[in-house]
């Protein structure tokens, strides 16, 4: 099963607590084809990520543009085609999950089954129950259960009418971080199990980058990039995507000075720093902004190497060390260059090197971790 | 005595029984389209449909004799319809007690499916339930709190109509002689006892209205 999505909608928060000035208000523009595959649409509160989810079931109708998926169109502005919600056959878990109040769990998943025989549907309930694990609440009613247990109803309700593409609105989003983990793992078998695409809405880049084949980034309506987590990750196409995925050292005043055949490495010039990136992306003169994860600066100890430009190794004073758990955070600045970076290292090793505000260290950008990207 | 007692009562739980049946078909048909649609010429549907409330149940009475009497439009209809009016008879009592009620029902109602989430219809739209069965499965059984007080509401208000009642239905003994018209004309005949025991028994039923909501709205939330 394929999809194909072209979408346009303009799009109004529709959060009332706002004054008109401050609402957010712009054209959804999206379009992107999947497989049977678990594409996660990644972006911040008010993206319009629920937005392009109504826009495919059919409760909002687009401005323009096309949805086809498999070999059902669901709608086609050109062709004045827009099927009604009822006959578009998806699943769809809301945010909140939706589950009819007055029903018990069985009735809930038997809503779905319209023109079933009864003993198909009696089947097909069991059916559902057994594949998310969830037999012994057949009869409880939806108060009665936990949110984890209401996830698996709702998504129970909306596998059962054998559904052609699978949507879940932000399905975690209620949930305690552990059963977080456990059900995103289930998610993930699940559709592999059922073999339909499924596409996930999130705005935790940890469980983007947990579940997805795929993360579509959209920022303020506009899809940014479409690709692997790894590519999201570690080749953020412009800065709003960096920023997303958590980039917190981003330069905007590099550019290109040449590719340098020996190292195999592109090298910049970001103000008087010289940095070198493994990428062949770029032209001599090129302007780029670059980045790189806290996590990917190394600390080194001066007595063991000295700073070098070739290996993205310079001097840095140590600012400010902030504790984050098991990790510290670190804020460097680099002694010869005016530039300020943020590192994180596991909380052990600042203790084991006895790191403290004011010494002197290394930071070491690692070439193949540090990510550049034109400007926008 | 009780045979006097028992035409009014009868026929007054009659009128209100009929009157409460024909609120609650179309009361909730009209409190889902006003909850649910916005149509050209809506609010004014909305005023015409809850203005009872304000106006004097003898402005109602008039209106509704100019509309069903004789020469009424509708009267008019029913007459060549049925070879007889409908003024002075107990119909005419129900469509008295019918439109002073209705707006009761439809407040309580539209008031209990706007409160409805629209995502659980929006849920079973896409379950591939249509408009209709949605309405059916999901949208009235969740608002039902909301449509019984309107009944309840509506009924009592049946019983105890008097105003437009008399203008239309009249107080023919035997016939259209309701509570309420009944207490009137004993009281006016200084039959005070007899107005007295009316008084109780409609004391009485309103008691049992207003307890039975609170019971019945009680027992839903539960």
């Amino acid at each position: 099963m394929s999809v194909k999505v072209e979408l346009k909608k303009q799009y109004n928060e529709a959060d009332t607590s706002k004054t008109k000035d401050t609402k957010k208000s712009f054209i959804l523009d999206v379009s992107f084809e999947m497989e049977n595959e678990l594409v996660v649409l990644f972006g911040p509160s008010g993206s319009g990520k629920t937005t392009l989810f109504k826009c495919i079931s059919g409760i909002t109708e687009l401005d323009d543009g096309k949805i086809i998926v498999g070999n059902k169109i669901y709608f086609d502005k050109n062709k004045k085609i827009n099927l009604p919600i009822q006959k578009r056959n998806l699943g769809y878990v809301f945010q909140n999950y939706t589950l009819f109040p007055h029903m018990n769990v069985k009735k809930n998943i038997e809503c779905g089954l319209k023109g079933w025989g009864k003993e198909s549907r009696k089947e097909r309930v069991l059916e559902m129950l057994s594949l998310l694990h969830i037999e012994e609440l057949e009869s409880r009613y939806p108060s009665q259960l936990s949110g984890g247990q209401k996830q698996r109803v709702a998504l129970a309700r909306a596998l059962a009418p054998k559904p052609e593409i699978l949507l879940l609105d932000e399905p975690f989003s209620a949930l305690d971080m552990e059963i977080r983990t456990e059900l995103a793992e289930k998610i993930k078998n699940l559709q592999t199990k059922i073999g339909i695409p499924l596409l996930f809405i999130t705005h935790s880049l940890e469980e983007a980058l947990q579940l997805a084949d795929k993360i579509l980034v959209l920022y303020e309506g506009e899809a940014q990039q479409f690709g692997t987590p790894e590519e999201i990750f570690y080749h953020p196409n412009n800065l709003h995507v960096a920023e997303l995925v958590g980039i917190s050292n981003i330069f905007d005043d590099a550019y290109v000075k040449e590719w340098d055949e020996e190292s195999k490495s592109t090298v910049l010039k970001s103000g008087d720093l010289s940095l070198r990136i493994k990428t062949q992306r770029f032209k001599s003169g090129d302007k780029v902004s670059w980045g790189i994860h806290p996590e990917n600066i190394t600390i080194l100890l001066p007595d063991s190497l000295s700073e070098n430009q070739s290996d993205n190794t310079y001097s840095a004073r140590i600012i400010s060390i902030v504790n984050k758990g098991p990790k510290k955070r670190i804020t460097l600045k680099l002694v010869r260059y005016n530039k300020t970076l943020t590192a994180e290292v596991p909380g052990q090793f600042v203790d084991a090197l006895k790191l403290t505000v004011g010494d002197l260290c290394l930071a070491k950008l690692e070439m193949t971790k540090v990510v550049a990207f034109c400007d926008l | 005595m009780f045979d006097n007692i028992w035409f009014p009562l009868s026929i007054t739980l009659w009128i209100a029984t009929i009157s409460s049946i024909l609120v609650l078909c179309s009361g909730v048909v009209i409190s889902y389209i006003f909850a649910r649609y916005d149509f050209r010429g809506k609010e004014l549907a909305e005023l015409l449909v809850t203005i009872p409330l304000v106006l004097p149940p003898t402005v109602i009475g008039y209106l509704l004799v100019i509309l069903v009497g004789k020469n009424g439009f509708i009267g008019h209809l029913i007459y060549d319809f049925f070879g007889t009016g409908i003024m002075f008879t107990w119909q005419a009592a129900v469509i008295a007690a019918y439109t002073v009620s209705l707006p009761l029902m439809v407040r309580a109602a539209q008031a209990a499916i706007e409160a409805v989430d629209k995502e659980l219809e929006y849920a079973a739209y896409i379950l591939g339930r249509s408009e209709i069965e949605t309405a059916l499965l999901v949208t009235l059984p969740l608002a039902k709190k909301g449509i019984f007080a309107g009944l309840i509401l509506s009924f009592a208000r049946a019983v105890g109509e008097f105003g437009a009642t008399l203008m239309l239905a009249g107080n023919i003994p035997g016939k259209t002689n309701t509570m309420s018209t009944s207490i009137y004309s004993a009281f006016q005949s200084g039959n005070n006892e007899f107005a007295q025991t009316l008084v109780l028994i409609l004391i009485f039923i309103s008691l049992m209205a207003i307890s039975l909501t609170g019971r019945f709205i009680g027992k839903l939330e539960a």
